[in-house]
């Protein structure tokens, strides 16, 4: 079993607050791994550290089985990853189709492939009409397409998407999803945070669930599905069942 | 129009709150200057009320109507300027309460927009000088009499009559910035104007033919002439001092010092007039503001949407854009970077602010210091103008060589991400620079030829210093930009959420930037002692030790490249959190 993503221990604090507290993450090569938690559990968090954004406390990491405490292994890992980020990365005064070819350039792809990529996502993600535009103007959702378009540009075999769908208009989300099931297909991994269970659940071959910096459950969707469905899941493994039994008083009278 | 006591508290409640968050964000060193500040400034409140009192009633006793129009003409333009200042601090800044903010609360458009322009009124500039006024009022009422009572209508329709003009002219501003593009566009045009502006008093009295400086001089020793002199003297003062008197009577913001001219001369009608003419203008400006927020609020701009602007040929089919151009030997992540950067460095509007600022002041200086004498500038000295302006193009430079990923905000998130060699992003960053650093030179240099006339040679030299510098500069820049990055709000070069010490470094290397620079003034140094003393000639020396100079810099910033692209690798993720922090 090859492993895409290894953390022992991994664990980051800020100040007294551990956001990330001892993680232990297997995911193997080629799954569509499904990263969940409440708000604040640590996902992206989590995220920041495999791509490099944060760096731990304390534990290690191994990523396309490289070690990131190592920096030449770590950007040798960078060349074969894409990332969303939470707050994306991109820059103000650049447009569409120059962010993408500095991405592109910046990962040392020939100028031709560089064009052709960036013509073809911009197209997929419904923004070739927007190119004359810098991201500075664009609404959020179109900001979260580039990015994603980004992310896809250099052909990764280890994709990161936090919250990708957020904000994402219905019809470029549903390309964007058959376009992620392509990549894993040709064995890309994919490790993807979400609050839409419901897209989790259509997408993802394994599901990891955070709660309060710690991985609180790991398993494959078909055992879920043998179970109940992943809401009943998710409920009981981050404690959700309180919710129902907190109501406002003013609200009863 | 009624407003709610309780609503209008709690807008001064908030305000007072961003106001002391902003302060604490800064650390607790930030609170402790921002209570001097304040204190300072009751202080300052305080005393200028009592001033006020006893310079009316006793310096100003018995001083003439133009004296105390004078005086009354300092303390408003003081005030404007201040006030002035305010405004373009305001409008670079996210925390204005806007009707955003405050529309989806209980209250209508026009209790929030009272609302609003009343909280307004809470500034520090206002707090300082509107005391200073009433204890001058008050004190002139002793000194001349209960006539100058008149002046506190006519002080409170000046103080209406600016605050109510501000608010439509912000009003207009924030329409305008809707679009965000346009918005940084707003924010540069009005600083720059500001910042000209302020340089105009500097024009006019030393470079203007007819300015004071030019007015002024030595009188003749022949009596005939020196009557003469005294008598152009006399009618160009007093052709001053009409001119003077006209813009106090015809332009509105000089009405109160005209209106006290007036008082102290025992004329009631034009204070009377004055005061009134204020209090309507105040009206009108506060009415158009309302009809203006009005508009904005449902969306009526009578302005054309911002089209989209043709940023270049990228959809040319086949033509290649600015980011796909290699550079001769560059390496491509570097290439990739110094053309991305630099494209996006010539769309923000802060960097041509800081560069257009810069060019301005300077020239504007250099008129000051040689315009006059340009004629008597010996060929010693000349050398060191056209070496001067190298050191000046990097001085006007420091901010942005300095903080490299200050500007790129969240865009240093792909920088991190990207497997790029740090010391390739280094390289690519300080190339970006280049063709800006080269322009600023460019166009200094020129002027410095004008008016100094240096010799070919310490042009050519200069030009080598130029090299030498912006290599040596680039690795300071490096270190400085890894080790103390900060972050610059969008559409300004103002930083934010600064700590103490970080403060203490920033201006540390921008005092000490001349000491940098030093080494810069050696060639043309050394040459001016030798064709001094007769040892060789000037030019061929100065022209020699720049070369050694060149030689020496790309020696020091090729030792330093690999290294600083290890620090940056070790502290790049120090630096996203620093320059992606959100300000509110």
């Amino acid at each position: 079993m090859e492993l895409a993503i290894e953390t022992n221990g991994l664990t980051r604090c800020f100040g007294d607050v551990r956001a990330v507290d001892g993680l232990d993450l297997r995911v193997e090569t080629g799954r569509f791994y499904g990263f969940l938690g409440p708000n604040g559990a640590g996902k992206s968090t989590t995220i920041k550290m495999l791509t490099g954004l944060l760096a731990p406390t304390s534990g290690t990491m191994r990523v396309l089985g490289q070690n990131l405490a190592d920096a030449t292994r770590a950007r040798e890992v960078k060349q074969r990853v894409g990332v969303v980020p939470e707050d994306l990365a991109l820059f103000d005064n650049l447009t569409a189709r120059e962010y993408l070819t500095f991405i592109g350039r910046m990962y040392l792809l020939p100028l031709p492939t560089v064009r052709e990529r960036c013509g073809e996502l911009l197209a997929m993600m419904d923004l070739q009409n927007e190119e004359k535009k810098l991201t500075l103007e664009y609404s959020h959702g179109m900001k979260k397409k580039l990015a994603l378009a980004a992310a896809l540009l250099p052909n990764p075999d280890l994709l990161f998407l936090d919250e990708p769908f957020e904000g994402v208009d219905p019809v470029s989300s549903r390309v964007l999803r058959e376009t992620l099931h392509h990549c894993v297909k040709r064995g890309t991994t994919v490790f993807l945070t979400s609050h839409v269970l419901e897209i989790v659940e259509k997408l993802c071959t394994d599901v990891g669930i955070i709660a309060k910096g710690r991985l609180v459950s790991q398993m494959t969707m078909d055992d879920i599905r043998k179970t109940g469905s992943l809401e009943e899941r998710f409920l009981a493994a981050v404690g959700g069942g309180h919710a129902e039994a907190q109501k406002l008083s003013w609200l009863e009278e | 129009m009624s407003v709610n006591w309780s609503q209008l508290q709690t807008l001064l409640w908030l305000r007072w709150r961003l106001t002391r968050n902003q302060w604490r964000r800064g650390g607790a060193v930030n609170v402790v200057i921002a209570i001097i500040a304040t204190v300072i400034g009751l202080g300052v409140a305080a005393a200028g009320f009592v001033g006020g009192v006893a310079g009316g009633a006793m310096a100003l006793g018995q001083a003439s109507p133009t004296t105390i129009m004078y005086v009354w003409d300092a303390l408003a333009g003081a005030f404007l300027f201040f006030w002035a200042t305010g405004i373009v601090a305001e409008i670079q800044r996210s925390e204005t309460i806007d009707l955003r903010r405050l529309m989806h609360l209980p209250v209508t458009l026009r209790e929030a927009f009272v609302l609003n322009y009343i909280v307004s009124h809470f500034r520090f500039s206002i707090l300082v000088v509107l005391p200073a006024m009433l204890g001058l009022a008050l004190g002139l009422i002793v000194g001349h009499g209960l006539v100058m009572a008149l002046l506190f209508p006519l002080v409170l329709g000046f103080f209406f009559m600016i605050t109510a003009w501000t608010y439509c002219l912000r009003g207009w501003l924030v329409a305008l910035m809707v679009n965000p593009r346009r918005r940084r566009a707003v924010v540069m045009g009005i600083t720059l104007a500001f910042v000209l502006l302020a340089q105009l008093p500097n024009l006019v009295f030393n470079v203007w033919p007819g300015g004071p400086r030019h007015v002024r001089g030595k009188v003749p020793a022949d009596r005939a002439a020196a009557e003469e002199f005294m008598a152009a003297t006399a009618r160009k003062n007093s052709a001053m001092k009409h001119s003077l008197e006209v813009a106090n009577m015809t332009v509105p913001p000089l009405w109160l010092p005209f209106g006290a001219g007036e008082l102290a001369a025992g004329r009631v009608w034009p204070a009377v007039w004055g005061a009134a003419g204020m209090w309507v203008l105040g009206a009108w400006g506060l009415r158009r503001a309302y009809r203006s927020t009005l508009r904005f609020y449902a969306g009526q701009t009578r302005r054309k949407p911002a089209a989209p602007r043709a940023v270049e040929a990228a959809a040319k089919p086949g033509g290649l854009i600015l980011l796909e151009r290699e550079l001769p030997a560059v390496p491509p992540a570097a290439a990739a970077l110094a053309l991305a950067n630099f494209r996006s460095l010539t769309r923000a509007p802060e960097v041509k602010l800081a560069l257009g600022t810069n060019v301005a002041i300077m020239l504007v200086m250099g008129l000051m210091a040689f315009w006059r004498t340009r004629a008597t500038i010996s060929a010693t000295v000349s050398p060191f103008a056209a070496t001067g302006v190298v050191v000046i193009t990097f001085f006007g430079l420091v901010q942005l060589l300095f903080n490299h990923f200050g500007l790129d905000r969240s865009g240093f998130r792909a920088l991190v991400l990207t497997p790029a060699s740090r010391s390739h992003i280094l390289l690519g960053k300080n190339l970006s620079f280049l063709p800006f650093a080269l322009g600023v030179f460019a166009v200094l240099e020129l002027a410095a030829v004008v008016l100094a006339r240096p010799p070919i040679a310490a042009i050519a030299a200069a030009c080598m210093q130029f090299a030498a510098c912006f290599l040596v500069i680039g690795a300071l820049g490096n270190c400085f930009s890894i080790i103390a990055p900060y972050r610059i709000s969008s559409g300004s070069l103002k930083p934010t959420k600064l700590k103490p010490l970080m403060t203490l470094i920033i201006v540390a290397s921008q005092m000490l930037f001349p000491l940098f620079m030093a080494p810069v003034f050696l060639p043309v140094g050394l040459g001016a002692l030798c064709a001094h003393f007769g040892w060789l000639p000037g030019g061929a020396v100065n022209l020699v030790l720049s070369l050694l100079l060149v030689a020496a810099s790309v020696a020091v910033y090729g030792f330093t490249l690999k290294p600083l692209g290890r620090l940056l690798e070790r502290r790049e993720q120090q630096i996203l959190q620093v320059v992606t922090q959100e300000v509110e």
